[in-house]
C-alpha cells in the first residue's frame, strides 16, 4: 500500500482535464463554487461553496499540478494512510473512554491536520474511483477508501452521543461531512453500478468466469453468483457498497437506489419483450388481431419473469444485500409486487373484454395455462409466507378471471347456438355451417380437455360459494350423477351438443319434404359422429354411451328416410289390386309402372340435389336404396314382363331395366340435378 | 369501521327482503323506500367526510410551520382524519365500497322484481356505459395506485431528511445529507408538474454508455430516473384528466318516465364513481391532469346532492390553488412534505456551521413536523394502496355481475325457439 496520498489526490489525466480548460474559465475562477458543479469535486460530492471555498481550492490546486501539490502538501502532511487509520483509532478509543463521563478529553493537537489528511484523502478517492477506473471487487483503492469510511463512521458513532457536544462541535462536523461525502459518493456509484449491471449472457459466460476467478475477494455467499447471471465481481462490490451504506446509516438511501434502479430495470425488461403499458380502456378498443398479439408478448413476458427473472431479482437482492436478509426479502417484494401487478394488470384488461368471441378461446386458455403452470416455478421462490401468499392471490385471482371469461365463451356459444333460428334451411340438407362451426370448435377446445376441466371445476367451485343457499338442491342432484359430476367438462360438453341437437331437430323441420329432414338429420348426425370420433379427447369425453345413442338415431333416421321414400315406390310392386278376376289387369299394369316411372324419376330428380358429402354414407344410402328397390323392380318386372307386347309397348311402359336403375341411384345425393330424361338420350 | 356497519344492515335489510314474498306489500311502494334508503345512506356518508368547519382557512404561510404540526392544512374533515388526508381518503374508498355494495343489492332486486326491465329502455343504454365507467375507473385505480407508489418513494426521502436533520447539532454532513435527499423527493415531484403539461419527451434519454463521462452526468442522470417514476406501469399517453371527463360525458340525470326504477341507482352510482375517482386524480399524483374538472353537476333536488358539491367544490378550490402553486397533489401530507422539504431544502442549502438561533430552531420543529407527517404516511400509504386495490377488485368483480345480469335478460329477451 504506497503511503504517498499524492497519487490518489492526482486522479485526473490531463486528458480529461482539457474540456474544463477550454470552458475558458481561469484555474482560480474555477476553483470556486460556480463551477464545481460540473467539475470533478461536486460531482462526486455535493461542497457547500462557500465556506469550502478555501479548502476546496487548495485541494484542487494540488490535484492540478503534480508538482504544486507536491511543494504544498508534502511538507505540510506526514500522515500515510496507515497512520491516519492509526490515529483515527487512537482518536475514537480516547472519546469513547471519556464518553461517560463531563470532564471533557482534550482533542490532540494532531486531530486538525489528520482531519484535513482524510477529508482530501476521501475527496480524492471519490475522484479517482469515480472516474470509471476502479473495478470495485479488486481494486485496492477502494478497499482503503471502504476501510478510511468505516473508520470515520465508527468516529461518528464514538462522538454522536459524546456529552461534550459543544467543545467537539467542530471534529462532529467535520467527521460529519467526511461521511457523508463519501457516502453520498457511494450512493451514486452504487446506482450506476446497479443501473448497469445485467445478467451475464450465457454464450460470453466463459469469457467472464476467467475473469472472475482473478477475483481477489470472493464472499461465500456470492460464489453461486454465475449460476443466477450476474457476475461475481459486481456482485462482489455491490455488497461491499450496501454493506458499507446499510452500516453508516444510509440503508434508506440504498434502498431507494436499489428499488428505482431495479423498477427501472423491469422497463426495460418489458420493453425488450415488447410488453407494453397499456390501459385497460384501450384493451378493449384494440382490434382483436392487435390484442392477440399483445397477448402472445404478455405470456412471453409472464413466463420468463416467473421462471427466470423473478428468482434472479431474488438471487440479485440476496447477493446485493447479503447479510441482510431482512432488507433484501423487502426489497425484493415490494418490487416483485408492484412489477407483478403490472403485468397482471394486462390479463385482467384482457378478461374484461366486454367483446368476447368464441375463437378468443384459444388465446384465453394459452393465458390461463401460464399463469397455472409458473405457478409451481415461483412456489421455488416465493418463500416468505405473508408476502407469498399475496403474490399468489393476485395471481390465483387473474387466473380465475381468465378461467370465468372462458366459461362465459361457453355460455355465449349456448347463446350462439340457441338464437341461430334462421328461416333458410341448408340446400340438399347438407350439413349445416353451425354444426361444422360447433363440432370443429369443440374439437380444438378439447385438445385442451385438462385445462377446460379444471376451469369448469373452479367455476363450480365459485358458483357454489357464491350463491351455497339456493343451489342446495341442485348440489344433491349432482351428486347423484357422480361420473358426471367429476368431469365438469364433459357436463359442457354434453350441453353444448344437446342444444346443437334440439337445434339441428328445429332446423330439420324447416323442410318441406319429410325424407330430406332424415338427410339432413343424418348427414348433420353423422358429421358430428365422425368428428368425435376423430378425436381421442373428445371422444373420450362424450362416451360410449353417447356414441351409442348416436348411431342409433342415425340408423332410426336411415329407416325413417327409407320408409317416407320408398315405401310408395314399392307399393307399386304389390300385387294386390292387379289382378282382376284372377287374371292380370294389363290397364292397371300400366299405370302401375307408369306410376313407377314417373315416381322414380321426380326422386331422382329431386335427390341427386340433395348432398351427402361424407362418402360412406352416401354409399350406404345408395347400397340400401339399391337393396330395396332392384330387387322387387327386377321380380315384378320378371313376372309381368310377358304381358307386354315386346317392342313399342315394353317400350313405352319399361323404362328402366333393372341394371339402369343402379345406375340411377349411384347419382343419388351427389348435389348435382340431373334428370333422367336427358341421360336416356 | 362503520363502513361494514351500514353495509351490514342495508344489505341485510334486502336479503331479508328477497325471502319474502316480493309482492305482498307492493312492490312500487317498496322500491321507493329502499330508494331512499339508498340516498340517505349516501348522504350521510358523505357528509360525514365534509370537513367540520365549512370555510377554509386560508392556506399558511411557508413560514409558519413550526408550531403543533396538525392544523396548518386544509381544515379537518375529523379530528383522526383531516380533509384530503391518506385517513380521510380511506375513509372515501370506504364510502365508495358501501355504496358500491348497495347499489349492486338494488340492482339485483330490481331484477328479481322485473327481469325484462333490464333489457329495456334505458336500462339497456345504461348498463352498458356503466360497464364502460368501471373499465374507466380501473384505469384511475391503477394510475393512482403508481402515484401512491411514488408518494411513498417521497416519503422515504423525506424520512432520510428527518434522519440527518435530527441529529444534534447539524451538522454540514447531515446538512448536505438533507439537501440531497430532499432535492431528489422535489425533483419527483416537480417531474409530476412537468408531466402534467405533457413534458415526456426526456424518458430515456437518459440511457447512454457505461459511466458518463463525468460524475454530473450521474446527477441528471439519477434525476432523470427519478422522473419517470410517476410513469412507471402506466400507458405512455394515457391521461387522468380525460380519463375522468371521458367518464363523466355521458353521465346523465334520467328524467321524465325515465327517472323511475333501476335508471335512478345507476345514475347515482355513476355519480360518486366519477367524484371518488376525481378525488383520488386530485389527491394523489398521477400522469397528466392538465385541466382535471372538479365539477360534475349535480341536481340539488338529492339528498346526498349536497354534501358531494361541498366536497366537490372544496377539492376545486384546493385544486386551483395547487395549479398556483405547483403541487404534485392535494393529499395534505404530500402538501404538508413538499412545503417542508421546499424549507428544509432552502434551509440546508444555505446551512453554515455552526448552525445557532432562530432559523436552526426553525429547522428543528419543521423537521419534527415532517418526522410526523411521515410518520402519517408510513401508517396510512401501505393500507391506502391495499384498499385501492381492493376498490379495482371489487369494480371486476361487479362488472362481471352486471354483465351476468345483461346476459341473462339478454336471453329471457332472445326469441326461444
Amino acid at each position: 500500500m504506497e503511503s504517498d496520498p499524492s497519487d490518489k489526490s492526482y486522479p485526473i489525466t490531463p486528458k480529461e482535464q482539457d474540456p474544463k480548460e477550454d470552458g475558458g474559465s481561469s484555474p482560480v475562477s474555477r476553483s470556486h463554487g460556480a463551477d464545481q458543479r460540473e467539475g470533478w469535486v461536486t460531482s462526486q460530492v455535493e461542497r457547500n461553496d462557500e465556506d469550502e471555498g478555501k479548502k476546496d481550492q487548495e485541494k484542487i490546486e494540488t490535484s492540478e499540478t503534480a508538482e504544486e501539490k507536491a511543494d504544498d502538501v508534502d511538507p505540510e502532511v506526514h500522515y500515510s494512510l496507515e497512520k491516519a487509520l492509526e490515529d483515527i483509532d487512537k482518536l475514537a478509543t480516547i472519546l469513547s473512554s471519556t464518553n461517560n463521563e463531563n470532564d471533557s478529553p482534550e482533542i490532540p493537537e494532531y486531530v486538525g491536520r489528520l482531519m484535513d489528511f482524510v477529508e482530501a484523502e476521501v475527496a480524492g478517492y471519490c475522484t479517482n474511483l469515480g472516474e470509471g477506473k476502479a473495478k470495485w471487487s479488486q481494486d485496492a483503492e477502494v478497499n482503503s477508501f471502504l476501510e478510511i469510511v468505516d473508520r470515520i463512521s465508527k468516529l461518528a458513532t464514538v462522538l454522536v452521543p459524546c456529552k461534550c457536544r459543544e467543545k467537539f462541535a467542530s471534529l462532529i462536523n467535520q467527521v460529519g461531512k467526511i461521511q457523508q461525502q463519501a457516502l453520498s459518493f457511494l450512493e451514486d456509484e452504487f446506482r450506476v453500478l446497479l443501473d448497469e449491471c445485467r445478467p451475464i449472457d450465457l454464450e460470453k459466460e466463459g469469457s467472464v468466469k476467467s475473469k472472475q476467478e482473478s477475483t481477489e475477494e470472493s464472499d461465500q455467499s456470492i460464489e453461486e453468483g454465475d449460476s443466477f447471471g450476474y457476475a461475481n465481481d459486481i456482485m462482489s462490490s455491490l455488497n461491499k457498497m450496501a454493506k458499507e451504506m446499510v452500516s453508516c446509516g444510509y440503508e434508506s438511501e440504498c434502498c431507494q437506489v436499489y428499488i428505482v434502479t431495479r423498477r427501472n430495470s423491469f422497463e426495460e425488461l418489458f420493453n425488450m419483450f415488447g410488453f407494453e403499458n397499456i390501459s385497460i380502456d384501450d384493451v378493449q378498443k384494440i382490434q382483436w388481431e392487435a390484442l392477440e398479439r399483445e397477448i402472445v408478448k404478455w405470456i412471453k413476458t409472464f413466463k420468463q419473469c416467473a421462471l427466470v427473472y423473478f428468482y434472479q431479482e431474488l438471487r440479485l437482492a440476496e447477493a446485493v444485500f447479503a447479510g441482510y436478509p431482512s432488507i433484501a426479502t423487502h426489497l425484493f417484494y415490494n418490487l416483485t409486487r408492484s412489477m407483478l401487478i403490472q403485468i397482471l394488470n394486462f390479463s385482467e384488461a384482457v378478461a374484461l373484454s366486454s367483446k368476447r368471441s368464441a375463437e378468443k378461446l384459444f388465446k384465453f386458455l394459452d393465458m390461463y395455462e401460464t399463469l397455472r403452470d409458473t405457478t409451481s416455478a415461483m412456489d421455488r421462490y416465493f418463500k416468505d409466507e405473508d408476502n407469498a401468499s399475496q403474490l399468489k392471490t393476485e395471481i390465483n385471482t387473474a387466473k380465475s378471471r381468465i378461467g370465468e371469461a372462458i366459461v362465459s365463451m361457453f355460455r355465449d356459444l349456448e347463446n350462439s347456438i340457441k338464437s341461430d333460428t334462421g328461416k333458410n334451411p341448408v340446400p340438399g340438407g347438407a350439413v349445416h355451417p353451425l354444426t361444422s362451426y360447433t363440432i370443429n370448435y369443440l374439437k380444438y377446445a378439447s385438445e385442451y380437455t385438462e385445462t377446460l376441466e379444471q376451469v369448469f371445476k373452479e367455476h363450480l367451485k365459485i358458483e357454489r360459494a357464491d350463491s351455497n343457499n339456493r343451489t342446495e338442491f341442485q348440489g344433491e342432484n349432482n351428486q347423484n350423477n357422480s361420473e358426471k359430476e367429476s368431469s365438469p367438462f364433459s357436463i359442457q360438453l354434453t350441453r353444448v351438443m344437446d342444444l346443437l341437437d334440439a337445434n339441428l331437430e328445429a332446423k330439420s323441420k324447416l323442410y318441406k319434404d319429410v325424407s330430406l329432414s332424415f338427410i339432413f338429420m343424418m348427414n348433420n348426425g353423422r358429421y358430428i359422429l365422425q368428428k368425435v370420433k376423430g378425436s381421442a379427447e373428445i371422444n373420450e369425453l362424450m362416451g360410449n354411451n353417447w356414441r351409442r345413442k348416436k348411431s342409433s338415431e342415425l340408423r332410426q333416421y336411415h329407416k325413417n328416410y327409407q320408409r317416407e321414400t320408398w315405401s310408395k315406390v314399392l307399393g307399386c310392386f304389390r300385387d294386390e289390386g292387379l289382378n282382376v278376376h284372377g287374371k292380370v289387369s294389363k290397364p292397371e299394369l300400366k299405370e302401375r309402372f307408369k306410376t313407377f316411372n314417373a315416381m322414380f324419376e321426380e326422386i331422382h330428380k329431386t335427390q341427386s340435389a340433395w348432398i351427402v358429402k361424407d362418402e360412406q354414407l352416401q354409399s350406404e344410402l345408395r347400397v340400401s336404396i339399391a337393396a330395396v328397390v332392384i330387387p322387387a323392380y327386377r321380380s315384378f318386372l320378371g313376372r309381368h314382363w310377358q304381358h307386354f307386347t315386346a317392342g313399342r309397348q315394353s317400350e313405352k311402359y319399361v323404362k328402366y331395366q333393372p341394371e339402369d336403375l343402379e345406375t340411377y341411384i349411384d347419382e343419388f345425393f351427389d348435389g348435382t340435378p340431373a334428370t333422367t330424361g336427358r341421360r336416356k338420350q | 369501521m362503520p363502513a361494514t356497519e351500514y353495509q351490514g344492515s342495508f344489505l341485510g335489510r334486502i336479503s331479508i327482503r328477497r325471502n319474502q314474498v316480493v309482492s305482498m306489500d307492493g312492490p312500487h311502494e317498496q322500491e321507493l323506500e329502499d330508494l331512499d334508503l339508498f340516498q340517505r345512506n349516501i348522504a350521510d356518508r358523505f357528509s360525514e367526510l365534509l370537513p367540520s368547519s365549512s370555510p377554509l382557512p386560508p392556506p399558511p404561510p411557508p413560514a409558519d410551520g413550526a408550531g403543533e404540526g396538525d392544523p396548518s392544512g386544509p381544515a379537518p374533515a375529523s379530528a383522526d382524519a383531516p380533509f384530503l388526508s391518506v385517513a380521510w381518503l380511506r375513509k372515501l374508498l370506504d364510502v365508495f365500497l358501501c355504496c358500491e355494495a348497495e347499489f349492486k343489492a338494488f340492482l339485483i332486486m330490481g331484477r328479481e322484481r322485473d327481469p325484462s326491465v333490464i333489457a329495456k329502455a334505458p336500462l339497456d343504454r345504461l348498463l352498458p356505459e356503466l360497464l364502460d365507467r368501471a373499465v374507466k375507473a380501473l384505469d384511475v385505480c391503477n394510475a393512482v395506485m403508481h402515484g401512491v407508489d411514488a408518494v411513498r418513494h417521497c416519503q422515504k426521502l423525506s424520512e432520510i431528511a428527518v434522519a440527518a436533520l435530527e441529529q444534534q447539532p447539524i451538522g454540514e454532513g447531515q446538512a448536505r445529507r438533507a439537501k440531497k435527499a430532499l432535492g431528489s423527493m422535489m425533483t419527483v415531484l416537480a417531474a409530476e408538474d412537468k408531466e402534467s403539461s405533457g413534458h415526456k419527451s426526456t424518458e430515456r434519454t437518459w440511457s447512454f454508455g457505461r459511466r458518463g463521462s463525468s460524475a454530473g452526468a450521474n446527477k441528471d442522470r439519477s434525476a432523470a430516473v427519478q422522473f419517470r417514476t410517476l410513469s412507471w406501469g402506466v400507458s405512455k399517453n394515457w391521461s387522468a384528466s380525460k380519463q375522468i371527463q371521458a367518464m363523466s360525458a355521458n353521465l346523465a340525470m334520467p328524467r321524465g318516465a325515465e327517472a323511475s326504477g333501476l335508471a335512478l341507482p345507476v345514475y347515482i352510482m355513476g355519480a360518486i364513481t366519477v367524484f371518488v375517482m376525481s378525488a383520488l386524480v386530485a389527491a394523489i399524483p398521477c400522469q397528466e391532469r392538465t385541466g382535471l374538472a372538479m365539477h360534475l353537476q349535480v341536481p340539488k333536488q338529492f339528498t346526498w346532492a349536497q354534501p358531494m358539491t361541498a366536497l366537490q367544490e372544496k377539492i376545486g378550490e384546493e385544486w386551483k390553488r395547487k395549479e398556483k402553486r405547483g403541487a404534485a397533489g392535494l393529499m395534505e401530507e404530500v402538501q404538508r412534505m413538499e412545503r417542508l422539504g421546499q424549507a428544509l431544502a432552502e434551509f440546508a442549502d444555505s446551512f453554515q456551521f455552526p448552525s445557532e438561533g432562530e432559523r436552526a430552531e426553525e429547522a428543528v420543529a419543521r423537521a419534527a413536523e415532517l418526522a410526523e407527517t411521515c410518520r402519517k404516511m408510513e401508517e396510512g400509504l401501505v393500507p391506502l394502496q391495499m384498499q385501492i386495490r381492493e376498490v379495482f377488485h371489487r369494480i371486476v368483480r361487479s362488472r362481471s355481475e352486471v354483465l351476468d345480469v345483461l346476459d341473462q335478460a339478454g336471453k329471457l329477451s332472445a326469441p326461444t325457439m
